[in-house]
Formats: C-alpha cells, sequence, structure tokens
C-alpha cells in the first residue's frame, strides 16, 4: 500500500515537472505573439493594407506594395519551387536507393542547414550582377531555394510513411508503378504534402536576408519581375532602423501582419485539406 | 476431373529473401474452373509462394525466386512477360486488408479499372456493386459508399479488399487467408463466391482452417518448411493422405 502511494506521488511529481517543461517551450511563442498583437495591433490603421509610404518625415501611408510585393514573391518562388520539390521527394521515397538519390539527399540536408543569407548572395551573384539591377526575380528565386529543400524532404518523409502493403495492393491490381504512386500514394496522402508544401511557403514568407540583396525594396508598387520589389520582412526591417516614430509604428504594424499571414498559412494548411479537424477545432473553442 | 486443361503450371518454384530459402521447389498444376487450398503450419512459405505467382515477391527489397510457372503455356518469369500485364490475369487478395488510404468505398473497389482507363459511370457503380455484393459487403456499405475505405472494421477491409480484386476479373485469383478476419457468416459467403468464381475462374488460396479446404477445394496442397509435402484431390488429402507428416497435420498432432 505504502509502495502504491510512493509511486502516485512519484508519478504525479514527473508529470508536474513535464508539464512545467512544456509550459517553458511554449513561454517564448506565447511572449512574442502577445507583445505583438498589443504593440502591431494598436498601430494597426487601414491605412497600413491600402497606401503607399509617404514622403519621409510625413506621418501617415502604409505598406500596400510590400504587402503585394510578399505576396508576388513567394507566390512567384513557389511556383518555382512546390512541383520541383514534389518530384523529388517522391523521387526519393520511391526510387530512392541509388547513389543519385544519396547525393540528392544529402543535398537538400546541407541546403536546409545553410543561413539564408548564403541564399541571397547566391541569388545576387546569379542574377542580380548580371542584370545589374536588384529585381523581384531574384528574391523570388532565393526564396525558392528556400523552399526546395524543405518540400523535398517532407514530402519524401510523409510518402515513406505509407506501408509497403498499400504499394504492393496497387500493384497487384497490374497497374503500372507511375499510376500506383501518382494516383494512390500521392493521392491517398494529398492533404498530407499540402500540409508539408505550405508549412515550407510560410516559412519562406518571413525571411528578411535573401531579400536584401535581391528583391532589396522600394516605396511604390511595381509588378515587373525584373525590377527591386518591397516586401513585408524588407519593410519592417527598414522602417524598424529608422529615426521616424511613425515608420517605427508603422514597422510594429507591418510585424503584426507578417506574424498573421504566417500563422494563418499555417492553420489554413491544416485544415484546408482537412475539413474534419477544423469542424473539431471550432468545436473545442466553442465549447 | 482429369480430362480439364491445366491454367497454371508451377515448376520447381523456389523463393529466397536474402539467403533465407524460403520456398524450396514446389511444382503443381491447376487446372481451369477448380478451387485449391494451400495448407501447412504458420512461417511455412504459403504467402511466399503465392506471391511469386504474381510476382510481387520480387517487390521485396532482396528477394528473388527461381523456376516456372506456366500461365497457359506462357512462363510468367519470362523476360519478355510485363508483371503488369501479368497481374492484370492474376489478381491477389493480401493476407493483411490493405485498403487504399483516403479513397472512398466506392473508389476503392473500382480505382483498378479507373486505372485502366474505364470512366464511364454507370459501368464502374454496376462493377462496384457487383463486386460488393458477391463479397458479402453490399448490405453493410450501400449507404455510405463515399466514406473512407479505411473507416471499415477490420473484416469488411477484408471483404472490400476481396471485391477490389474481383472488379479487374482476373482468370486466376490468389487468395492469402481470405477468411481469417470474418465472423462464420461472412466466411460461409466468401466460400460461396469461391464456388461461384470456380464457374470460370482458377482460384488458389491460403487457409489454416481444414475444414474449409475440405469443403471449397477441389485439390489441395501442403507445404511444410518450404516444401510441397504432398499435393492432391481434398477428399484424398483429408481422408486418406500417403504422408504421414501430412496426417498428423490436418489431424492436429502438430502444427
Ligand atoms: N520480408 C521478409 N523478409 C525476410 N523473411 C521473410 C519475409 N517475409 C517472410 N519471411 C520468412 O519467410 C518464411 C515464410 O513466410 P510466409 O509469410 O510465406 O509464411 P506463411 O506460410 O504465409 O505463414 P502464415 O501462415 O503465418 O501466414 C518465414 O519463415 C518468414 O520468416
Ligand atoms: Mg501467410
Amino acid at each position: 500500500m505504502n509502495q502504491f502511494k510512493f509511486r502516485k506521488v512519484r508519478n504525479k511529481l514527473f508529470l508536474f515537472s513535464l508539464s512545467i517543461a512544456a509550459v517553458v517551450c511554449l513561454a517564448p511563442l506565447i511572449m512574442v505573439t502577445s507583445f505583438m498583437l498589443q504593440k502591431g495591433a494598436a498601430s494597426l490603421d487601414l491605412d497600413f493594407f491600402t497606401k503607399l509610404p509617404v514622403p519621409v518625415g510625413e506621418a501617415g501611408g502604409g505598406m500596400l506594395h510590400a504587402i503585394l510585393g510578399t505576396i508576388y514573391m513567394v507566390t512567384l518562388g513557389s511556383l518555382m519551387a512546390v512541383p520541383l520539390g514534389l518530384i523529388g521527394g517522391i523521387y526519393l521515397s520511391e526510387y530512392g536507393k541509388g547513389g543519385i538519390s544519396k547525393a540528392l539527399r544529402l543535398a537538400t540536408d546541407v541546403m536546409t542547414g545553410i543561413p539564408s543569407i548564403i541564399i541571397g548572395i547566391f541569388a545576387y551573384i546569379l542574377l542580380v550582377v548580371p542584370f545589374k539591377s536588384f529585381s523581384a526575380l531574384s528574391g523570388a528565386v532565393a526564396l525558392a531555394i528556400i523552399i526546395l529543400p524543405v518540400v523535398i524532404r517532407s514530402s519524401e518523409e510523409i510518402l515513406k510513411l505509407v506501408p509497403k502493403h498499400i504499394r504492393e495492393a496497387g500493384l497487384a491490381l497490374g497497374l503500372p508503378r507511375w499510376k500506383v504512386i501518382l494516383f494512390i500514394i500521392v493521392r491517398g496522402n494529398l492533404s498530407a504534402l499540402f500540409t508539408g508544401v505550405m508549412l515550407a511557403i510560410a516559412r519562406a514568407s518571413g525571411e528578411t536576408a535573401p531579400l536584401l540583396f535581391t528583391a532589396f525594396g522600394n516605396m511604390y508598387l511595381s509588378y515587373s519581375p525584373m525590377e527591386p520589389m518591397a516586401s513585408l520582412p524588407v519593410q519592417i526591417y527598414t522602417y524598424a532602423i529608422s529615426p521616424f516614430e511613425d515608420w517605427q509604428r508603422q514597422s510594429w504594424a507591418g510585424a503584426f501582419v507578417l506574424i498573421i499571414l504566417v500563422i494563418g498559412v499555417n492553420l489554413g494548411a491544416r485544415f484546408l485539406m482537412n475539413p474534419k479537424a477544423l469542424k473539431n477545432f471550432l468545436k473545442r473553442s466553442s465549447s | 476431373m482429369t480430362s480439364k486443361k491445366n491454367v497454371l503450371e508451377v515448376k520447381n518454384l523456389q523463393a529466397w529473401f536474402g539467403k533465407f530459402h524460403a520456398v524450396k521447389g514446389v511444382s503443381t498444376d491447376y487446372p481451369e474452373k477448380s478451387i485449391t487450398a494451400i495448407i501447412g503450419p504458420s512461417g511455412c512459405g504459403k504467402s511466399t509462394y503465392l506471391r511469386c505467382l504474381n510476382r510481387i515477391h520480387e517487390e521485396v527489397p532482396g528477394a528473388r525466386s527461381s523456376g516456372q510457372a506456366l500461365l497457359l503455356g506462357q512462363d510468367i518469369f519470362a523476360p519478355e512477360v510485363d508483371p503488369v500485364e501479368l497481374r492484370q490475369n492474376i489478381g491477389m487478395v493480401f493476407q493483411k486488408p490493405n485498403p487504399f488510404p483516403a479513397l472512398s468505398i466506392f473508389e476503392n473497389v473500382v480505382v483498378g479499372l479507373k486505372l485502366q482507363g474505364i470512366k464511364n459511370k454507370a459501368k464502374l457503380l454496376e462493377t462496384a456493386e457487383r463486386c460488393l455484393r458477391k463479397a458479402a459487403l453490399w448490405e453493410e456499405v450501400k449507404d455510405k459508399l463515399h466514406q473512407q475505405g479505411t473507416s471499415l472494421s477490420g473484416g469488411q477491409q477484408q471483404r472490400l479488399c476481396i471485391a477490389r480484386a474481383l472488379a479487374v476479373n482476373p482468370p486466376v485469383l490468389l487468395m492469402d487467408e481470405p477468411t481469417s478476419a470474418l465472423d462464420p457468416i461472412a466466411s460461409a459467403k466468401i466460400e460461396e463466391l469461391m464456388q461461384d468464381l470456380k464457374e470460370d475462374f482458377t482460384v488458389i488460396v491460403v487457409t489454416h482452417n481444414m475444414q474449409q479446404a475440405a469443403r471449397v477445394a477441389d485439390y489441395t496442397s501442403f507445404l511444410m518448411l518450404g516444401e510441397l509435402v504432398e499435393h492432391g484431390p481434398s477428399e484424398i488429402i483429408f481422408t486418406n493422405p500417403k504422408q504421414s507428416k501430412t496426417e498428423d497435420y490436418i489431424t492436429g498432432r502438430f502444427g
């Protein structure tokens, strides 16, 4: 009986220390978001979404150009990286035994570890130097290089989780391997693949360093891929280190919008392909 | 019975997993429109043998096989044979239920036809109903054809996989313990299905259920440690086997 009590106490203690650890892990996230919510929400106004910057020193204006620029470059970068990344991931999981796959796997691992500023420099040398101009295109390429390895590895891991007997069942129906892969394995895991892609895109949309020497930034609306283009992270950075109070205020607002954007993409990815999860989530938060 | 043509003639079939010799030279003839049962202790190589016959065995890393299996006179292991085409003619129900994830019950049944290019909705629906009825699942799922196949119970999933294999309409059907997860009523329906199939097709079924083998199979093979101990008409294997090992096994003295 005594021993039983002791075991119960020990159990409680263990659970307690784990809960403390979990709270410690969550604390930075909660602090950052609540801080941003306070500071950012207070600085936010409608102009922020609808207006362009005003001349230095004047109050007012907004970041419409940077919001559109981020969407523009992230979309362009995703268009380049996502199809390629999915193909790479499928290749690695389905045919990934030979030397090419080993090399590809190593390359993606290394690429995930490269600091994003280096990727920015790479895109600078590749596209900015030859064209003698900062450009949205070079920014999109830098973002694509960040997205690519994440998509490759996440889709590989997802598809590798599909048990062998599912592939065998497909083959046993007399289907060629590529049909089994595309229409049974990939099709059966679309939602997980989609989530992986969206997480990669969300990560890239918050990157500042790769855009500093590539898209660079500007103060007006631009839709040309060959010209400099503003983005939220760079605009936040520029405004935050400026001496003007109103710019600093807008920087907070920008940070707030960026966080909401990233969290939104994250949650959206989870729910869009999995309506059941959304229903559960709503039920939980309403009760 | 002896006048029947052989659909499948297996000659000295061997199979390995790496260095492990799992099937050690099995030779058997399978007459058309017949049911053959394969019995034997767990781990003796029944599944491996069956999986050689639709060339799924070679999909396992490190696995290989040798020997011949003549399907209507053509060796299925010959280099010019396309395993994809072969598997359209030799269907399989696996030992473990393996419905496709994220596909509905309906899609699970017709996916083979659909991916072979059949798009006619009415024909697909008709096939799905026919095959689900034959697999004794229709009544349970007819109101929820668009739910995921993986949402069914284990035994229902197994019947779904049977329906899926039937939909492709293969002249030879391999069934690896199709009823081991089923209740007696569903089992009886599957046995009925096998009798039905026999009208046109050739069935090879692995089972641990001696009564089942004796009931449905025209012929029975007894496998032990990868070797074919005895093969013959079921009534002889179950009443008057030549080998003492067979007799020991079917009377439950070991295994
Ligand atoms: N993937 C594998 N790799 C290595 N060895 C294997 C593999 N699959 C099966 N084996 C071995 O091959 C032998 C035959 O296995 P098999 O699955 O054919 O047996 P079985 O007769 O179907 O048994 P059961 O009645 O339990 O299903 C066993 O000894 C098993 O350990
Ligand atoms: Mg088996």
